[in-house]
C-alpha cells in the first residue's frame, strides 16, 4: 500500500495534471473563439493570420511546443541578448498546452458557427442588428450545446496528453508513478494511475452529458 | 411621400442576372402585392431592399433618402454600416422559414432587437412585446421556445418580433409557403389586420386570393422585370399581358 510520502506525491501529480489541462480549456475556449472569428472573418489578414495559427499548432507534434516553449526560447534569448533566462516549467506547460488546445477548439468553434443556419444572421440584420450583436447574442448561444460534446472530448485528450510534461522536468500523474514503480520495482503504481485517469475522465463524461442536457432545453 | 423607391433596380448573381431593371414607388399606407414564378426575382428584391443582397445597379431610396447607390457592383455612395442598420430597422421582414431565434422564449424573440439594437427600457420592450403578442394571439405563449409552436404560431411570433423595431414598412417574402395549409389562415387573418391599420406592406405571395383581397396593386414579375401591374381587378382578373395570363392560370 501507499505510504503517506507516496500518497501525497500522487495528490501533487493529479494537481499538476489537472491544472494544466483546465488552464489550457479555459484559455483554448477564449483563444479559440478569437481564432475561429478570424477564421470566419471577410478580412484576408485575420484569415490568413488565424489559417497559420491552426495550420502550426495541429501540424506540429504537442512535444515539439512543449520544448520550443521550455528549451528553445531561452537558448533563442542567449543568442540574441547575452544574457540567460530560464522558463518556470509550469508555466511553459500552461502556456504550450493552452495554445495548442486553441487550435483544436478553433476549429471546433468554427464548425460549430458555421452549422447555424444562416437565416438567423439574416434574421438579426434584418431587426438592425449589427455582426457584432448578432454573433454575440444569436449566433454564439446557439453554438453552446453543440459544442459541450467536442469540448468534453478535448478535455479528456489534454488531461491525458498531459503526461508529455514529464519531459520539461514536472512530476505529473504519470511520471510521479512511474518514478514509484520504478524504484519499487512494482506494478501496482501503474494501476493506481490508471484508476484516478479514469476516475476524472468519469467526472468530466458525466458532468458535460449533463450540461449538453441543459443546454439544450429549448429544443423539442 | 413614397416611403420605397426603386430606381432602375438590377441584381446579378455572378453571370445569372435576377434582377433586370426593376422601378418601383410605394407610398405611405399602401399594400403592395407581388406575384411571380420561382426564380422571377420577386424575393431579391425585396432583399436587397434592406441590403440583405446588394444591388449590382441602381438606387434605393427609403423615405426619400439615398440609402444605396451602385452602378457595375461598385458602391457610388459611401455606406456607414450604422446608417445602414437604422434603415434597415425601418424596414420589418418576415421571412418565409420564420427564422425565429430557437434559444430564446417567444418574449425575448420579440424584445431582444428593441433591448441591444434600440437600447430600450426592460420593463417598456416587455410592455410592448405583451401587447404586439396579443395583437397576434398569442400572448399566453410568451414563455415557451419557438420549437414548441405550431408553423403559424412560428410565423405570428415573427410578425410580431419584426413590428417591435417600430417599422416603417412591413415586407414579407412568402410568409405561408412553409406553412401547413391549415395554418394559412391564421397568419394571412394577422397580416389583413396589420393592412387595416394602414400599415406600409410589400408581400411576395402565391396566395391570389389575399392579394386579390388586401392589395392596393398588385406587381407580377417575370425574368426579373415587372411585367405588368395595377389595382387587383386588373392584374388579377382582367391581366392584359400574356405572361400574366399563362401565369394565373397555371396556379389557379
Amino acid at each position: 500500500m501507499l505510504n503517506e510520502i507516496q500518497l501525497w506525491a500522487i495528490v501533487n501529480g493529479t494537481i499538476v495534471t489537472l491544472e494544466i489541462a483546465i488552464v489550457a480549456i479555459i484559455f483554448g475556449a477564449i483563444f479559440g473563439v478569437v481564432v475561429a472569428l478570424g477564421r470566419l472573418s471577410k478580412s484576408k489578414v485575420a484569415n490568413t493570420l488565424s489559417w497559420f495559427y491552426i495550420w502550426f499548432f495541429r501540424g506540429t507534434p504537442m512535444l515539439l511546443q512543449l520544448f520550443i516553449i521550455y528549451y528553445a526560447i531561452p537558448i533563442i534569448y542567449l543568442d540574441a541578448t547575452g544574457s540567460t533566462f530560464t522558463v518556470n516549467p509550469m508555466i511553459a506547460a500552461f502556456v504550450a498546452f493552452s495554445l495548442n488546445a486553441t487550435a483544436y477548439l478553433a476549429e471546433i468553434i468554427r464548425a460549430a458557427i458555421e452549422s447555424i443556419d444562416g437565416g438567423q444572421m439574416e434574421a438579426s440584420k434584418a431587426l438592425g442588428m449589427s455582426y457584432r450583436q448578432a454573433m454575440t447574442k444569436i449566433i454564439i448561444p446557439q453554438t453552446y450545446k453543440r459544442l459541450v460534446a467536442p469540448m468534453g472530448n478535448e478535455l479528456i485528450m489534454l488531461l491525458k496528453d498531459t503526461s508529455l510534461v514529464s519531459t520539461i522536468a514536472l512530476f505529473d500523474l504519470l511520471r510521479t508513478t512511474k518514478t514509484m514503480a520504478s524504484a519499487t520495482g512494482s506494478w501496482i503504481y501503474y494501476i493506481y494511475a490508471a484508476a484516478i485517469y479514469l476516475f476524472l475522465t468519469t467526472i468530466i463524461q458525466v458532468v458535460f452529458d449533463k450540461m449538453e442536457k441543459k443546454l439544450g432545453i429549448y429544443e423539442r | 411621400m413614397s416611403m420605397v423607391k426603386l430606381v432602375n433596380i438590377r441584381k446579378s448573381f455572378g453571370d445569372l442576372e435576377v434582377l433586370k431593371g426593376v422601378n418601383l414607388e410605394v407610398s405611405q399606407g399602401e399594400v403592395v402585392c407581388i406575384i411571380g414564378a420561382s426564380g422571377s426575382g420577386k424575393s431579391t428584391l425585396l432583399r436587397c431592399l434592406n441590403q440583405l443582397e446588394r444591388i449590382s445597379d441602381g438606387e434605393i431610396y427609403i423615405e426619400d433618402v439615398l440609402s444605396d447607390k451602385r452602378a457595375n457592383n461598385k458602391d457610388l455612395m459611401k455606406i456607414d454600416p450604422v446608417t445602414v442598420q437604422s434603415l434597415c430597422a425601418d424596414l420589418g421582414m418576415v421571412f418565409q422559414s420564420f427564422n425565429l431565434f430557437p434559444h430564446l422564449t417567444v418574449i425575448d424573440n420579440v424584445t431582444i432587437a428593441p433591448l441591444i439594437v434600440k437600447k430600450i427600457d426592460k420593463k417598456i420592450a416587455e410592455t410592448r412585446a405583451l401587447d404586439l403578442l396579443s395583437m397576434v394571439g398569442l400572448s399566453e405563449k410568451k414563455d415557451e421556445y419557438p420549437s414548441r409552436l405550431s408553423g403559424g404560431q412560428q410565423q405570428r411570433v415573427a410578425i410580431a418580433r419584426a413590428l417591435a423595431m417600430d417599422p416603417k414598412i412591413m415586407m414579407f417574402d412568402e410568409p405561408t409557403s412553409a406553412l401547413d395549409p391549415e395554418l394559412v389562415g391564421e397568419v394571412l387573418a394577422t397580416m389583413r389586420q396589420l393592412a387595416e391599420k394602414g400599415m406600409t406592406m410589400l408581400i411576395v405571395t402565391h396566395e391570389i386570393g389575399f392579394a386579390r383581397e388586401v392589395a392596393d396593386r398588385v406587381i407580377f414579375m417575370d425574368a426579373g422585370v415587372i411585367c405588368e401591374e395595377g389595382s387587383p381587378e386588373e392584374v388579377l382578373l382582367n391581366p392584359k399581358e400574356e405572361r400574366t395570363k399563362s401565369f394565373l392560370n397555371k396556379i389557379l
